[in-house]
């Protein structure tokens, strides 16, 4: 079975003969085609490279379109990137430095005319060209909750949606939902066929259950049903959420679940049952400096909660840089062992 | 009476509804409750028990640590202005985010902690490099430094806290000058810090005020011990 048939598998609960495994490598991808961070994002052809030769060395199932998380700022106005060759680039000017500048906030009407988005366009021409047919390729989507964070910074954001003018914030919802429904139907008619829905105010770690309900719920259907939730995959950052999980499945029904690397994985296969596909995410923050056999027995772990009644997904978080290489292989060889179904 | 405005500023609290605290203070303030006891009754009582519902409490949220610091640091600054005579401080404390790393929130919980339980915090902004940190933390007389670090390369970069570290060593101030960090990293890895070489760290920026307090403590303790 090719790796799509796999993933569409797991997410099924058809046969298939191993679970799907994830691998999240993102700025690995400069340093494969020996260019700074900076040149890499420059071209969607070389995220395109980078990506397949990446999945090539290492051998796992998908790959993704995603550049950088602070890349959706800059097709709403961000003019600042710092850019750093140890990892992830960064959102460096806020588009938004005042009230007023969110009543000045202009969505633009077709992103994809967006000069930006045609170097995603770019990569996803080639992965689909590439891999269309065999791998699922992944597109990254931040919620609308989540977006302002990148456009007016963490803290402004969290002062105006919990204590700020309601109709500002609503206003600035609004114009972010407006955006991500776009982006959406954007990625998947450029060939994306894994939406990576980014949420973390989907989760009372950050929220309050009563602005859960509020706030972050509504939104998140606003998001999520003009196009659909065929292939959503729900992440919240890496934070916990599985006390919502039962919820968003109910109003929402995602078909997806990336759990929290911190979360009780046992707990949320058991909240999803087969009624979903539970991913259980490997904490690569510790890959940094978990030995071998550590690793392997994390996998194998994650492999025996999470496979029982099939419809799961083996995957990572971040990955940062500092995974060393040995981690990687190790891991991976460990995910395909253990992730077998006999 | 006080016991009725510290129970509606705690619930305001946890309600994360800063109206409803202000309306408490100002009632207090009414009734002729003094500025001094609306800090000391009131609002630093609600932080420490904000920082012990967040140890025990597997629900307390982002929203919930936000607010009380911001909530706390304002009352406390409109307070400050009634006082008598001002109060003594705790000691000092300088705090940024790590070199390359542009994420605030944290550190702006942290000061606003750290303001309510009269600590000096000096807010050297975001992307501070190393250097920076520890010639600020001479120059303010700080007892601590907190390196704030969103993402995994500016928390364990050679950049970022490592470096201060070593500074702090080759200038022989390790007794004078603790190291703090914090940040979603450290979360998921809760030996990481020291892998970094700081001395604490702290899961949340409510918590990170009581460490800091304790760090400041042991080096006050250090120097009481020095001098004898």
């Amino acid at each position: 079975m090719k790796s799509l048939q796999i993933f569409e598998a797991a997410l099924n609960g058809g046969p298939a003969p191993r679970i799907p495994i994830f691998c999240n490598l993102f700025e690995q991808g400069a340093r494969e085609l020996g260019m700074s961070q900076q040149q890499y994002y420059a071209k969607g052809e070389h995220v395109a490279v980078g990506q397949l030769k990446l999945r090539q060395r290492y051998g796992y199932d998908n790959v993704w379109s995603l550049f950088y998380v602070g890349r959706e700022a800059e097709l709403l106005g961000c003019r600042e990137i710092l850019y750093t060759e140890d990892g992830p680039p960064n959102v460096a000017d806020f588009p938004i430095k005042s009230y007023d500048d969110i009543a000045k906030l202009e969505i633009p009407a077709d992103i994809t005319a967006h000069p930006l988005w045609a170097e995603t366009a770019q990569c996803l021409q080639i992965l689909q060209q590439e891999v269309g047919t065999t791998h699922p390729i992944c597109a990254y989507i931040t919620a609308s909750t989540t977006l302002p964070a990148m456009l007016m910074g963490m803290d402004q954001w969290l002062e105006l949606l919990l204590a700020g003018p309601v109709d500002v914030r609503d206003e600035l919802l609004r114009k972010c939902s407006l955006f991500v429904q776009q982006e959406i139907a954007a990625y998947r008619a450029a060939g994306a066929n894994v939406l990576v829905y980014s949420t973390p105010f989907g989760t009372t770690a950050l929220l309050d259950r009563k602005r859960f309900n509020a706030i972050a719920l509504p939104w998140m259907k606003a998001d999520l049903t003009p196009g659909g939730v065929g292939n959503i995959v729900y992440l919240c950052g890496m934070a916990p959420f599985n006390n919502v999980i039962t919820q968003v499945l109910d109003q929402l029904a995602i078909p997806v679940y990336y759990i929290s690397p911190m979360a009780d994985l046992a707990e949320a296969k058991a909240l999803i049952g087969n009624r979903a596909l539970t991913c259980g995410v490997i904490d690569d923050i510790k890959m940094i400096r978990w030995t071998p056999h550590q690793i392997r027995a994390e996998v194998r772990r994650l492999c025996e909660v999470g496979m029982v009644g099939r419809h799961f997904l083996f995957g990572t978080a971040l990955m940062p840089l500092a995974v060393p290489e040995v981690a990687i292989r190790t891991m991976l060889e460990a995910a395909f062992e253990y992730g077998r179904y006999r | 009476m006080l016991n009725s405005f510290i129970k509606a500023y705690n619930e305001a609290v946890f309600e994360t509804d800063k109206d409803a605290a202000f309306n408490a203070v100002n009632a207090a303030l009414a009734v002729g409750i003094r500025a001094e006891d609306v800090v000391f009754k009131i609002v630093i009582p609600a932080v420490e028990e904000m920082m012990s519902s967040i140890s025990q409490d597997p629900d307390a949220n982002l929203a919930q640590h936000f607010m009380t610091a911001q909530i706390a640091a304002e009352v406390t600054e409109k307070m400050l202005e009634k006082f008598d005579h001002p109060p003594e401080i705790v000691g000092r404390v300088v705090i940024g985010t790590a070199h390359g790393d542009l994420h605030s929130l944290g550190k702006r919980i942290v000061m606003g902690c750290l303001k309510a339980l009269m600590v000096e915090a000096t807010d050297l902004g975001a992307n501070v490099p190393a250097q920076r940190f520890v010639d600020e933390a001479l120059a303010h007389d700080a007892q601590v430094i907190a390196v704030s670090a969103m993402m995994v390369h500016t928390a364990i970069g050679e950049n970022g806290a490592r470096k201060v570290r070593r500074l702090l060593r080759e200038r022989g101030l390790e007794e004078r000058i603790k190291l703090i960090v914090g940040g979603a990293p450290y979360r998921y890895d809760a030996e990481l810090f020291q892998t970094v070489g700081a001395d604490a760290w702290a899961a949340d920026g409510v918590s990170a005020a009581r460490t800091i307090i304790h760090l400041i403590e042991q080096v006050k303790h250090h120097e009481v011990v020095a001098n004898l």
